[in-house]
């Protein structure tokens, strides 16, 4: 933040994105999470669009062909409110979030931009450190919004809208503000995913 | 904390230079003026005096006119035990005389100190915030103000408001000055010479607004890191200021697949937006910056980096 409090909107998906990969890493170093290895990207599935109706051929030839190819396992998965997910499942974080650009993008030039919500990531806060930030153990979503270029973190304690630890949310908001992830400024944005399935 | 040792106080250096940078620039820019004022014949000391009678009353009854004004009620140790207490507990840490205590009966959630020095303090605080603080929060929340009574900073705040008090006095005077010419005779340059003093009174008054400006900041920063140096907790006060403005609250119970069209394409910079919105409570230095400051500290005392 400047002299006048103003700020950059990131320039493409990836330079925002990617700052996920140097918040996790932070966050292990200090022993507060344990590697993390999955993502899913949310979307709204169309009838008129070639690129998602052959989703999977589609996703392996973009995961596993050509240079650069993470090979990050992937599956898809309805919810029970009417979307559609790509889970992925990756050892190695940086490839993690590297396929989840990839397939994003991919869907994004194949003209279903707009039907991209969200990409999601969970972290395990475990507390390997003495008196850790977090209760232990807490599951938390880095939700990354696609129309707003920005995170904010989600921490759900049930199954039904609304239910969500908003004082830790919160507060894991400007923790990882701080370690470098672009976090979306307007906590009115931070809308929740409940029934995540992975 | 439950430890007898003396806490060591780690100062923010870059924090303190910028104060003391600020008040030397304010002192030079103020000095710089005057010098000007007397070369150009006006009658300075007549102003000054008006304007330091003014601020020598606020100045030395600032807690009867705190109270008075916000219908504060100064409290018996018999009428508020707990508040005195904690009060009493910290005011211990800073090594200073218990202060007055005064509750303010009002939701709005509020705290403030005032007094010239530790001796004459007095803390308020109103029902409001008593309510909804925990009281790790609320202690907290008195620490940062007793802070600001420990850093004397009412007393650094009330010459620089004396100062552009001053300057604003001049410039008002100066303006009907012009329109009827009053005093304009008395000087045989005439009219030029107090268009050049007026302007010159403007360009002082506002560098010097933006100064104080400054100077509030570092101070209530400082209160914030003396508070948190003192408690040894700083996202105590982080915790605090969130619940006070609402902050969390503002997280939605909505869904995010309930959001009619995701566009893509109609990137809203998420960075500037915000901005607007969070002001509503803040005034200076905005909370947010302040909330981070806190959780920064905290994070740095947690895993001991300095």
């Amino acid at each position: 933040m400047g002299w006048f409090g103003g700020s950059k909107a990131p320039k493409s998906d990836w330079s925002a994105l990617s700052t996920v990969i140097k918040a996790e890493a932070k966050l292990q170093s200090l022993g507060e999470i344990t590697p993390s290895r999955r993502a899913g990207i949310i979307y709204r599935d169309s009838d008129d669009n070639a690129f998602l109706q052959d989703i999977e051929t589609e996703l392996n030839t973009a995961l596993y062909q050509g240079v650069g190819a993470t090979k990050t396992a992937f599956e898809i998965k309805d919810d029970d409110r009417g979307m559609r997910w790509i889970v992925l499942d990756d050892g190695k974080f940086d490839d993690l979030v590297s396929s989840v650009y990839t397939v994003g993008n991919a869907i994004t030039a194949n003209g279903a931009g707009d039907k991209l919500l969200a990409a999601v990531f969970e972290l395990y806060f475990t507390g390997t450190v003495e008196d850790n930030t977090y209760r232990s153990s807490l599951c938390t979503y880095w939700i990354y919004r696609y129309d707003r270029r920005a995170f904010y973190p989600f921490v759900p304690t049930g199954e039904s809208e609304g239910d969500r630890d908003r004082p830790t949310e919160a507060r894991l908001g400007s923790d990882l503000r701080r370690h470098g992830l672009i976090v979306e400024k307007s906590l009115t944005e931070w809308m929740g995913l409940w029934g995540i399935p992975f | 904390m439950s430890s007898t040792t003396t806490r060591k106080f780690h100062k923010d250096r870059g924090l303190v230079a910028r104060m003391y940078f600020t008040m030397v620039m304010l002192g030079f820019l103020y000095a710089v003026f005057a010098l000007f004022l007397l070369a150009s014949g006006t009658p300075l000391i007549f102003i000054g005096g008006i304007v330091g009678v003014m601020l020598v009353v606020q100045y030395y009854m600032s807690d009867r006119l705190i109270l008075m004004s916000t219908g504060a009620k100064q409290v018996s140790a018999e009428q508020e035990p707990a508040l005195h207490r904690m009060i009493k507990t910290l005011a211990d840490r800073y090594e200073m005389p218990m202060p007055k205590v005064a509750v303010i009966d009002t939701a709005i959630p509020n705290a403030f100190a005032t007094g010239r020095n530790p001796k004459n303090a007095l803390v308020a605080v109103t029902t409001g915030i008593q309510q909804r603080l925990s009281e790790r929060e609320l202690q907290a929340v008195i620490g940062h103000e007793l802070a600001h009574v420990a850093n004397r900073d009412m007393r650094v705040l009330a010459i620089a408001n004396f100062l552009v008090t001053l300057t604003s006095f001049l410039m008002t005077m100066l303006f009907w000055n012009m329109l009827f010419g009053g005093m304009g005779g008395r000087r045989s340059n005439g009219g030029g010479g107090i268009m050049m003093v007026y302007l010159v009174t403007i360009v002082v008054y506002f560098i010097g607004q933006l100064l104080v400006l400054a100077l509030t900041r570092y101070r209530e920063y400082g209160a914030d890191h003396t508070g948190a140096e003192i408690s040894g907790d700083p996202g105590a006060l982080a915790d605090a200021l969130e619940k006070i403005s609402g902050t969390v609250a503002k997280i939605p119970d909505k869904d995010l697949r309930k959001l009619q069209t995701a566009n893509a394409f109609l990137i809203i910079p998420a960075a500037l937006k915000g901005q607007g919105s969070m002001n509503l409570f803040s005034t200076h230095p905005p909370l947010q910056e302040r909330i981070k400051r806190l959780r920064e500290l905290e994070q740095r005392m947690r895993y001991g980096l300095r």
